[in-house]
């Protein structure tokens, strides 16, 4: 049992360029964090330096309260799932899981019994003695796991794991990994693009950006209150809307617009916190799930959307048009309604968006203006 | 499409085919004259018949001689030279392939051996050799060997380690297992394939080495190469012998050729678990 501390914590490579920059972050005993980041951001670094498998060039790496600087990654007691899954190929899926025990002079029946336990709890018994490369995808991934639980660490890194299984696959696993943490309880951190699985695994997701920890916090916050225009881009698919609009101060009204059709007046709510913006340019960054067909009471204002794609997903429809016409470069919408919609493409039609969990965001700075967060009331 | 456009046209087929064969011929031909001449008695080597007569007298001539010990002495020296070469190249060439050890120049440094002719390390070579009194020894050979192909060995193997995904290693690492661990119980059963592939290539190397077999060995320690040069007399070619002599020096390269052509394959396909 372990928290993790990473006290700015920077990889910088030999040629001057920072794989990872000053990553500060607290990891609570038991938690499930999720990584989250496109390629490149240095989630994989990092998770690679807390393993022992990267130096660390500055700052502090604590496991338990413990400095492992300079300790080698077989006496930290991590665990690491890869996303090649690294089973040895030359071993049975018996002497694979058994390795780490018995690397670390386990008894012949306690690495028997621990491995055996092992592979009931996944499902593996009858695949015991085969060789990896006579197992499918999602059977490797497995033994990979497997190979981890035996060993019983006190923290799982688990790099991208189920980045090479099909769609179906990968819901269950997802779904399995966390009933795992559940039962086990050990501290976890998952490294991952997929934003399905950033939303749904973790207890907090950590969005990184070239190599820098750009936000850390619940999924369900961050998804509603991004801290700049990289967060709000790129959590969630759709993603969110972010149209350059001027804010004005209308004789008290606090109202934002981008053309003569298209304005709304700011919620009474967010006034305060917007008001000293008034007469700039910002950037309004609206959810495709906050537009409807239909008005919801007074919360929601209209605007003409004239349409040029429609994409029907089954549970949702998905449709894509443009505001303000008369501009020179009218603005791209993306909104998200229900299936029973009547949206045709070519048509322009009237919906209706929600401004209250709508974001401001300053555009040379691209960070969110700040706002009190609507979370947790109706 | 049918059939007929899917082929070219009979013509171009038949020159195509008359091409190819006349290649192969004019490679196999005097691998079978060899045979040929290796099966006929000494005494009508040289006739223009195809097949004047069946003997094995060259055989026997030959291994009557000094040729079985020659036989013997390149066993020994070959795969002496592999089994002193190869443990030091597989773990110069995992250095290499994993840490960048000495950097660039190292390795250029390495590949540069390479490009000197094998003229220039005789002479070196038997100096040494003779300080420690290991000329016309098998021991010296062997040594020599081994110094010589351990940077085309380590090329090689270096090859072999890079195509390893460091994952394996890294997980071999968490495990438990320290730096040598996960070479010596990952990576080098991993890279059996690659070690047996470039183990076959060195023996083939000090099998067929010449220059150095000649200037550093005697009477007893000739190698086969050596041994057949030496059928070549003042009194003329002994053609049956040599023929025999090539024919039986060729015997292991043919089976070693079999195996490496397994082993590489195998090699491409084994580690590749994803």
């Amino acid at each position: 049992m372990a928290s993790i501390d990473l006290r700015s914590v920077s990889k910088l490579y030999p040629n001057g360029s920072y794989g990872v920059r000053d990553v500060d972050l607290r990891i609570e005993n038991g938690e499930f964090v999720i990584f989250l980041g496109p390629s490149g951001c240095g989630k994989s670094t990092t998770l690679r330096m807390i393993a022992g498998l990267e130096s660390i060039s500055a700052g502090d790496l604590l496991i338990g309260e413990r400095n492992m600087n300079r300790v080698a990654p077989r006496d930290r007691n991590v665990a690491v799932v890869f996303q090649s899954y690294a089973l040895y190929p030359h071993m049975s899926v018996r002497a694979n899981m058994g390795f780490g025990l018995k690397m670390r002079g386990a008894s012949v029946q306690d690495i028997a019994s621990k491995t055996e336990a092992a592979a009931s709890l996944l499902g593996l018994s009858h695949l015991l003695d085969r060789k990896p490369a006579a197992l499918s995808g999602g059977q490797r991934q497995r033994v990979a796991l497997g190979r981890a639980i035996v060993r019983e660490p006190d923290v799982f890194l688990l790099d991208e794991p189920l980045s090479n299984l099909d769609a179906q696959l990968r819901a269950e696993m997802r779904l399995e990994l966390v009933k795992l943490h559940r039962r086990l309880g050990r501290t976890t951190i998952h490294v991952t693009h997929d934003q399905v699985e950033a939303m749904t695994m973790g207890d907090r997701i950590c969005i990184m950006r070239d190599g820098q920890l750009i936000q850390a916090g619940r999924p369900l916050d961050v998804y509603a209150d991004p801290v700049n225009l990289f967060v709000a881009r790129f959590l969630a698919s759709p993603a969110m809307n972010l149209l350059p609009m001027r804010l004005k101060d209308e004789s008290g009204v606090l109202v934002i617009e981008g053309s003569d059709g298209f304005r709304f007046t700011m919620p009474q709510r967010h006034a305060a916190a917007y008001a000293a913006r008034a007469g700039t340019t910002v950037i309004l960054g609206l959810r495709p799930e906050d537009i409807y067909e239909a008005p919801q009471g007074a919360r929601t204002q209209p605007f003409d959307l004239a349409v040029t794609a429609v994409e029907a997903l089954g549970a949702e429809i998905i449709v894509l048009g443009t505001v303000g016409g008369g501009m020179e470069k009218p603005m791209e919408v993306t909104a998200r309604l229900s299936r029973h919609a009547h949206v045709q493409v070519g048509e322009t039609v009237r919906l209706h968006a929600d401004l209250l969990p709508a974001h401001l965001f300053d555009p040379q700075s691209e960070q969110a203006i700040a706002r009190p967060s609507i979370r947790g009331a109706a | 499409m049918n059939a007929e456009t899917e082929k070219p046209p009979l013509g171009r087929r038949l020159a195509l085919h008359v091409g190819l064969i006349a290649a192969c011929l004019a490679i196999v031909l005097p691998l079978l004259w060899v045979l040929r001449v290796s099966f006929i008695p000494p005494q009508q080597s040289y006739s223009t018949d195809l097949l004047p007569g069946f003997s094995t007298e060259n055989y026997q001539a030959l291994l009557s001689g000094r040729f079985g010990r020659s036989y013997l002495n390149s066993i020994v020296v070959s795969l002496g030279s592999v089994l002193l070469a190869l443990p030091f190249a597989a773990m110069t060439g995992y250095a290499f392939a994993r840490f960048s050890t000495g950097g660039r120049f190292a390795r250029f440094l390495m590949l540069a051996t390479q490009m000197l002719p094998p003229v220039a390390l005789v002479l070196p070579s038997f100096t040494l050799l003779k300080g420690l009194a290991l000329t016309n020894s098998l021991t010296g050979l062997i040594i020599v060997y081994a110094a010589v192909n351990l940077p085309f060995l380590t090329w090689i193997l270096m090859g072999f380690f890079k195509a390893i995904p460091v994952d394996l290693e890294w997980a071999a690492l968490t495990d438990g297992a320290t730096a040598w661990g996960a070479f010596w119980r990952i990576v080098l059963p991993v890279s059996l394939p690659g070690l047996a592939a470039a183990g076959v290539l060195g023996f083939i190397l000090s099998w067929n080495e010449f220059l150095f077999a000649l200037v550093l060995s005697g009477p007893s320690t000739q190698t086969i190469p050596v041994a057949l040069a030496a059928l070549q007399t003042s009194n003329g070619v002994q053609i049956g012998s040599v023929a025999a002599g090539v024919v039986l020096a060729v015997l292991p390269l043919v089976i070693a050729s079999r195996f490496i052509q397994r082993f590489i394959v195998e090699g491409l396909t084994y580690g590749s678990v994803k």
